[in-house]
């Protein structure tokens, strides 16, 4: 119940700043259209299809989840940089409550974002004449699930071990990797050689891969993508919990 | 009058300094017992300690009955923090921060409305309940933190230099209200300004170096050490204290 009310809170205080209008919902939302615009200026003999947006709808909704990372992390980091986690401290909270407290706002956020970036893919989708099957894109909601734990997991664990000024920071550096790294804006599996293998070893490349194969229909190897992503998650998510749980131990020393 | 607080033998040490020496000292219930001392008295570290923000090296404290070492959880239902800074959920509005404290001592809706409620009419916060607290002063701030710490009805509230940066039209308003609540509540202050406490408290301990070194009525300090103003004597019981502390 406590988890409960200080999520609710949490959720408030996101909805409240503006800044999570124009990051968490807006920003995919714009570079949807972008990239439907630059696509367009591809030469179709250039066998480009990476910007197509069967293609780029689950890569928008991947770099959107990197956002909830960073609302996640700013979150905890200014909570901590305020008095007013010693309030909670002092009252009949429990760790486990501010885990569930932040995280279920997080997946509330992440939900609602994937769920406009979708929206706004199938609106333009209608204007190239390409459509997505309903039962596609609900397994495709499924399987960005652990995408969007991964992503909560790394916003908990920055903003439980940096101050307020350089959690987002390092987040922009996460951001910038999974842009990069992740395939979102080139084909990592054309790339070969040494990157390719880091891109293979990191959890985003199979983030955006299991999105993409999923909505296309063709599940090939996405049960590997989905293995690798699922570990990540749980790993990190743990991992971060275990951190935040031990943050508010050593402030109670 | 019965015990409120039951201090024995706290300590506290931190890895390059003894932030509590061996402190005792009783509260009874009904009462404003005031924590008076200069910067790093150790004052702060004594309150975090009895809330459990904070776990003592040594000794116990009894709150109404439950030791803060075997029972905080008891202690934490009955007891509440107003922390020196002010601290409040700056994109809630001030109502919703009433009401979010009371959800989380597990109040429900009835009770946290009336609650919320009596808090607004005791601290006089009507103009403002629908702001967010982020825009709100410094003196509303501080209003609305006390606010926060007794809607949960505690039997022990802890004001931690509760006036600490206000102007002296808000540091008068807030010692009318502290006066208001003492009637239902036992309080632990702390607090740099003497006129305050001389005008707050019922009994004041001097705290130097982590020690205390006199506690009584203002006035029994006063002719402890045969000076006519709270400020003196504390000067004579702080100077004292620097002596026998080796600074």
């Amino acid at each position: 119940m406590r988890a409960l009310i200080f999520s609710k809170r949490t959720w408030k205080e996101i909805m409240r700043d503006p800044l999570s209008y124009i990051f968490c919902l807006g920003f995919p939302v714009v570079m949807l259209f972008i990239m439907t615009a630059v696509n367009k200026n591809i030469p179709e003999e250039a066998g480009m299809h990476l910007f197509e947006i069967q293609s780029l709808a689950p890569g928008i909704a991947v770099f959107g989840l990197s956002f909830v990372m960073l609302f996640a992390c700013i979150q905890v980091s200014k909570d901590r940089s305020t008095a007013f986690l010693l309030r909670l401290y002092v009252s009949p909270m429990k760790p486990s409550d501010f885990i569930s407290g932040y995280t279920l706002p997080m997946l509330w956020t992440a939900f609602l974002q994937e769920i406009i970036t979708f929206f706004v893919s199938i609106m333009i989708g209608f204007t190239a004449d390409v459509s997505f099957q309903p039962i596609r894109l609900i397994l495709c909601l499924a399987a960005l699930i652990p995408a969007g734990l991964l992503f909560i997991g790394f916003g908990l664990l920055f903003g439980s071990l940096l101050s307020e000024k350089a959690a987002p920071g390092i987040c922009s550096v996460v951001i910038s990797v999974v842009c990069f790294l992740g395939g979102i804006w080139m084909d990592v599996d054309s790339l070969g050689g040494t990157l390719a293998k880091i891109c293979h070893v990191l959890p985003f490349y199979h983030a955006v891969h299991a999105a993409r194969i999923v909505l296309s229909g063709d599940f090939g190897d996405a049960g590997t993508s989905i293995f690798v992503l699922l570990l990540y998650s749980v790993l990190i998510f743990l991992l971060a919990a275990f951190v935040l749980r031990e943050k508010i131990q050593k402030d109670l020393r | 009058m019965s015990t409120a607080i039951e201090v024995s033998h706290l300590r506290k040490e931190f890895r390059l300094k003894t932030a509590i020496k061996d402190i005792s000292f009783s509260v009874e219930a009904g009462t404003v017992f005031s924590l008076l001392g200069v910067n790093g008295a150790g004052k702060t570290t004594t309150i975090r300690i009895l809330t459990g923000l904070s776990r003592p090296t040594a000794g116990d404290a009894v709150i109404l009955g439950h030791s803060i070492s075997r029972e905080l959880d008891l202690v934490k239902k009955i007891s509440n923090l107003s922390p020196q800074e002010t601290s409040v959920a700056s994109n809630l509005t001030v109502r919703e921060n009433l009401e979010f404290i009371a959800g989380i001592y597990g109040m429900n809706k009835a009770k946290t409305e009336e609650n919320t409620n009596r808090m607004i009419a005791l601290f006089s916060l009507e103009e403002v309940e629908k702001s967010k607290a982020k825009i709100l002063s410094g003196g509303w701030q501080r209003k609305l933190s006390i606010a926060m710490a007794l809607i949960t009805e505690p039997k022990i509230l802890y004001l931690d230099e509760p006036t600490l940066g206000l102007d002296v039209l808000a540091r008068k308003e807030l010692w009318n209200i502290i006066e208001k609540i003492k009637e239902q509540v036992t309080i632990v202050l702390t607090t740099h300004y003497m006129e305050e406490a001389e005008r707050l408290s019922d009994r004041i301990a001097v705290m130097v170096s982590g020690e205390i070194q006199a506690v009584g009525t203002p006035e029994e300090l006063k002719a402890q050490t045969g000076t006519d103003t709270l400020e003196d004597a504390f000067i004579k019981i702080a100077e004292r204290g620097n002596v026998v502390c080796g600074h």
